[in-house]
């Protein structure tokens, strides 16, 4: 059954939906975000309940925030400049968004930013154009004011190397969205850039021993030149014992089973359980259901795909949802 | 798009659920919007809960469109799309409770000794989930009063009811066994009609008869009066035919006379119709037949009866009937209840009508499923159709005995609600089909078919408010990955909607996820802090026992507090902090605002001038206070110097000199501790510090004479 929910503001460039489906944010081409509520768990009728000018340009991706944080999302705009805002009632006054943050500490332009760990302590991973990776870790738990820059690294196996003239177009970072609180945090993290070495999605680990990030596998095969990445994401394990996450590259969407147990080398088994060719060019996006069963992926051929295994282990494209007309 | 098939429709047929066979090229479903058209330069994706994706489709800037729209598309229906949104919740409803009775049931060990089989649990249980699915009365039921109606049109059954009831027969009723073609004749009475739609059968023919039926005058000379008669003895439909037998014209007073022999013979052939042998335990009232419980009395009763036909048969009386039709009609029968297999082919229609006659009349005591299976094969071949219905393909997968087809029509067909429920009787009646589906798979991440599929379900429930709740009850049977799918739906739910939350909390705490129910608390703990609802915060958080964000918000109490500590704006504060000290297991800080609060009130009761025992009182507070580790720093001097009045009490000193050093000890740890940095200031009018100072003096001079 589809069903048409919500009708979006002039302008809008992307949105994103908070963790209960309840409120959708979307950032606009005049550097406007707009809010939109339901009014009760059980509507599905939309309206848009607060708007605000985040900046002076437009506002290419919006992310919210873990709910055990507030309600806040993090907008990144057209000049790479990365802000936070968040949602709060003061005293008798009616609740209003407010700037929490602006990170003016990152000289080159953000790409993209993902939060993570929300258990213990939030993390915000921001991938920039000259090929860093900023951590942040969140000092207070209460105030969405305090950052502190927990690590910065490139994206490459090879610790040593280091490439200073990288200079990338886009970025794609997915957290592993496990809760319990005994995991290390990890985050998947890939490129399209000039440099091939910073472009393969490489998965990071929090080495809690030594208080440093380190990067426990690479996905992509060994004779593989990867030229870019266009999305990561790591499916929500319900019980499986390895890990499954889907990266799409110009070759098409590739699914990756990662071992749950490190090798001696500290390195974790992948295995590249799929290949599938897909969306003509460019993947845009791609999204686990809540099971980590169904794989959802749109492109630039402008539909959305969803992808699933069967039961023989075979993945394969299960359906097209397509733009009528 | 090449190579797809565009699809014009709905997204009924669009299944999530994983199957062994195909890997046809997918179908394309269309995104219908209702104020933006493509082409989209942007579409942007999210899960909802349970099966839900939303899509945002992203239009080009222009002055008169809006500037996207969002579609949200519910991917499969659990019940393959035949019943409406509201009886479907309905039955999903209704079948939790025969569902967690039966899981229970098969988890007590007592199920599999005690004094029932395991299959009568399942019957039960069967019984009950099948009542839901809709009234079973039999729509070929001849009613009484009117002699013209011998179809009682009653409401159309689902397919998911026929479904159901094939399911039962075949796995669960271990007592149908033993007459399973009659069974199956049952079967079709109640469901013929769901075949009609795409083709002809016998009860649409009876359907069209009927309504001609009221315009005939003499119903014996109309072809196809005896084509309708024929086709209903094939199927066993005796009581219809009896009925339309006795609306021949020799019945009518007025032609008794002169048609009495025509009379005779059909009166003996609706005698020998009613009295046809049934292989069964018995009969609705409204049947006709003779009930035979064991096969050698059925087979002896059979035989006789048998005799009976071919003697009529041979009869010299048809060479006197003068009515042709009528001698041909009922000739014809009798070839039907002699079991002639050109005849039953001739006045059948669908293949199944076909074969439930050659039960009746050729092969009654066909057993087995292989035989069975044998049998319909041959009567597919005979009756070859275009259209296939899904029931079809359900009956010939039983009857072939391979459970992957089952399983692939159940769910493919009658959609997850069927297929989780009815692996029930599946299991219960297949030790094939029990190994298939409870066999762990490696390539299904380690869980087992019968899991996957309930997952599924559970997954489905989840994507509606109005039944989320009962998708827990699924997932806790599920044993490896219920309570990882069960975690990440409490995750997902709106808990600042405050009946959500208490349900939320109240499903976690039923299935030991109490981690899950912190979360949750946390979640709506911030939720309320940031919205300005304090009090619900630090209840939430305390719930949560979020020891961290609970010491966070008592060090931002004690700056509030600690900024007007003397002013009536404590006041404010006191609500809250009685809140904060209800629970027994608070955070430090928020244990010193309830100490404080006490404190407070019993120096207030001494200003108001009483007696010594409450200064006392008051001076013992004082000290618990000071000792207390968790006692800001930026406290003290204001808590010394509001007990000013007790440390100048006139008639005794209250604190002894140990009591007092204490006292003078902070006040210097204090003078050292405003050299460090992160030094909190209580802002403290330096006359004031005198006052307490020369206090303090005073005291420990009195209190050591005293001593």
């Amino acid at each position: 059954m589809d069903k048409s929910i919500l009708i979006l503001d002039k302008g809008t460039r992307c949105t994103a939906w908070n963790y209960s489906g309840q409120r959708l944010v979307a950032g606009l081409d005049d550097g406007t975000v707009v809010i939109y509520d339901s009014t009760d768990p059980a509507s599905s009728t939309f309206i848009s309940t607060s708007r605000f000018k985040a900046r002076e340009s437009s506002i290419t991706k919006v992310v919210w925030v873990p709910p055990e944080y507030g309600d806040a999302v993090a907008c990144i705009s057209d000049d790479g400049k990365l802000s936070l805002w968040e949602e709060v009632t003061e005293d008798t006054e009616e609740h209003h968004w407010k700037m929490r943050k602006c990170f003016d500490g990152i000289t080159s332009q953000v790409l993209d930013v993902q939060f993570g760990d929300g258990q213990t302590c939030l993390k915000l991973v921001a991938a920039c154009s000259d090929g860093q990776v900023k951590i942040y870790e969140l000092l207070d738990t209460l105030e969405l004011e305090k950052w502190q820059l927990q690590a910065e690294f490139q994206n490459v196996i090879d610790l040593v190397s280091k490439f200073g003239n990288a200079t990338c177009v886009s970025a794609t970072i997915s957290w592993n969205p496990q809760r319990s609180e005994g995991r290390q945090s990890s985050f998947v993290l890939g490129y399209s850039s000039n440099t091939p070495a910073l472009n393969s999605p490489k998965v990071w680990e929090f080495d809690l021993d030594h208080q440093r990030w380190l990067p426990v596998a690479e996905l992509s095969l060994p004779d593989d030149q990867v030229d870019e990445v266009y999305a990561v994401s790591w499916a929500p394990n319900i019980g499986r014992p390895y890990e499954l996450i889907a990266v799409a590259t110009q070759q098409g969407i590739s699914i990756w089973h990662l071992g749950s147990n490190p090798e001696p080398d500290g390195r974790l088994s992948t295995q590249n359980v799929a290949m599938l060719s897909s969306h003509d060019s460019e993947v845009w996006e791609m999204e686990w259901d809540m099971s980590g069963m169904t794989l959802a992926t749109t492109g630039s051929d402008c539909v959305v795909r969803l992808w699933q295994s069967n039961l023989n282990g075979v993945w394969h494209e299960q359906a097209v949802l397509a733009p009528a007309g | 798009m090449p190579g797809m098939t565009s699809d014009s429709g709905e997204f009924n047929s669009l299944s999530i659920v994983p199957h062994s066979v195909e890997t046809q090229t997918p179908r394309v479903y269309p995104l219908r919007t209702r104020r933006v058209a493509a082409p989209f330069p942007r579409l942007s994706i999210t899960w909802a809960r349970g099966n839900t994706l939303r899509v945002s489709l992203l239009q080009p800037g222009s002055e008169q469109n809006p500037g996207g729209e969002v579609v949200e598309v519910k991917l499969s229906n659990a019940d393959g799309a035949e019943i409406a949104d509201a009886q479907w919740r309905r039955i999903a409803y209704g079948s939790v409770h025969p569902y967690a009775l039966l899981q229970s049931r098969k988890n007590s060990v007592d199920a599999y000794h005690g004094d029932k089989d395991w299959w009568e649990h399942v019957m039960e249980y069967s019984k009950e989930i099948n009542s839901l699915l809709g009234d079973s009365k039999s729509s070929v039921t001849p009613t009484i009063e009117d002699p013209k109606t011998v179809l009682n049109i009653v409401e159309e059954p689902t397919s998911l009811k026929a479904a159901w009831e094939l399911m039962e027969l075949f796995y669960a009723d271990k007592q149908s066994w033993t007459w399973i073609p009659e069974r199956l004749l049952d079967w079709l009475a109640d469901f013929d009609c769901l075949f009609s739609a795409t083709q002809s059968t016998v009860h649409a023919r009876l359907v069209v008869f009927q309504k001609e039926l009221v315009t005939i005058q003499t119903v014996e000379n109309v072809p196809d009066y005896w084509e309708v008669i024929s086709s209903a003895l094939a199927v066993g439909w005796l009581d219809v035919v009896v009925k339309l037998l006795r609306l021949h014209g020799s019945y009518q007073l007025d032609q008794l006379g002169s048609r009495e022999l025509e009379n005779g013979l059909v009166e003996a052939v609706a005698v020998l119709i009613s009295q046809m042998p049934r292989l069964r335990p018995d009969l609705p009232e409204e049947n006709l037949g003779e009930c035979y419980n064991t096969k050698p009395e059925f087979m002896k009763a059979w035989e006789k009866w048998r005799a009976q036909i071919t003697k009529l048969d041979c009869s010299s009386y048809w060479l006197q009937c003068d009515h042709q039709q009528t001698r041909v009609g009922l000739k014809n029968m009798l070839q039907i209840m002699l079991g002639n297999a050109n005849t039953l082919s001739n006045v059948t229609y669908h293949w199944i009508e076909l074969y439930i006659s050659h039960f009746l009349y050729i092969r009654p005591f066909t057993t087995g499923l292989e035989s069975m299976f044998t049998l319909a094969q041959k009567c597919m071949h005979l009756k070859p159709i275009s259209n296939h219905h899904k029931l079809m393909g359900l009956l010939v997968g039983i009857l072939e005995e391979n459970t992957e087809v089952i399983l692939a029509e159940c769910s493919r067909s009658f959609g997850p609600w069927m297929i989780t429920h009815a692996i029930e009787l599946l299991t219960a009646g297949s030790t094939q089909a029990e190994i298939l589906l409870h066999d762990e798979q490696s390539k299904l991440g380690g869980i087992c078919i019968e899991e996957l599929h309930r997952l599924i379900y559970a997954q489905i429930l989840s994507s509606h408010a109005l039944t989320w709740n009962i998708a827990p009850i699924y997932l806790t049977s599920c044993s490896k990955q219920g309570l990882g799918l069960l975690e990440n739906l409490l995750y997902k739910q709106p808990v600042h909607h405050h009946q959500v939350l208490l349900k939320s909390i109240e499903i976690c705490r039923l299935n030991g996820l109490d981690y899950v129910g912190h979360d949750i608390m946390k979640i709506a703990g911030v939720h309320y802090w940031k919205h300005g609802k304090k009090g619900s915060a630090v209840f939430w958080l305390q719930q949560a026992q979020d020891e961290v964000r609970l010491n966070r918000i008592a060090k931002h109490l004690f700056d509030f507090v600690g900024k007007s500590v003397s002013d009536e704006s404590f006041k404010q504060w006191e609500g809250m902090i009685e809140l904060l000290g209800t629970e027994s297991k608070t955070a430090g800080g928020l244990e010193f605002l309830k100490k404080y609060r006490d404190f407070r009130r019993s120096l207030q009761q001494v200003q108001e001038g009483t007696t010594i025992d409450e200064a006392r009182k008051a001076a013992e507070a004082l000290v618990s206070l000071m000792r207390n580790p968790s006692t800001p720093q930026q406290f003290w001097l204001h808590i010394i110097h509001d007990s000013l009045k007790l440390l100048n009490w006139k008639e005794c000193p209250l604190l002894n000199v140990s009591q007092t050093n204490l006292l003078l000890n902070k006040l210097q740890e204090l003078s050292f501790a405003r050299l460090l940095p992160g030094f909190v200031d209580a802002d403290f009018p330096p006359e004031a510090l005198k006052c307490v100072r020369l206090a303090l003096a005073t005291n420990l001079g009195r209190s050591i004479l005293d001593e």
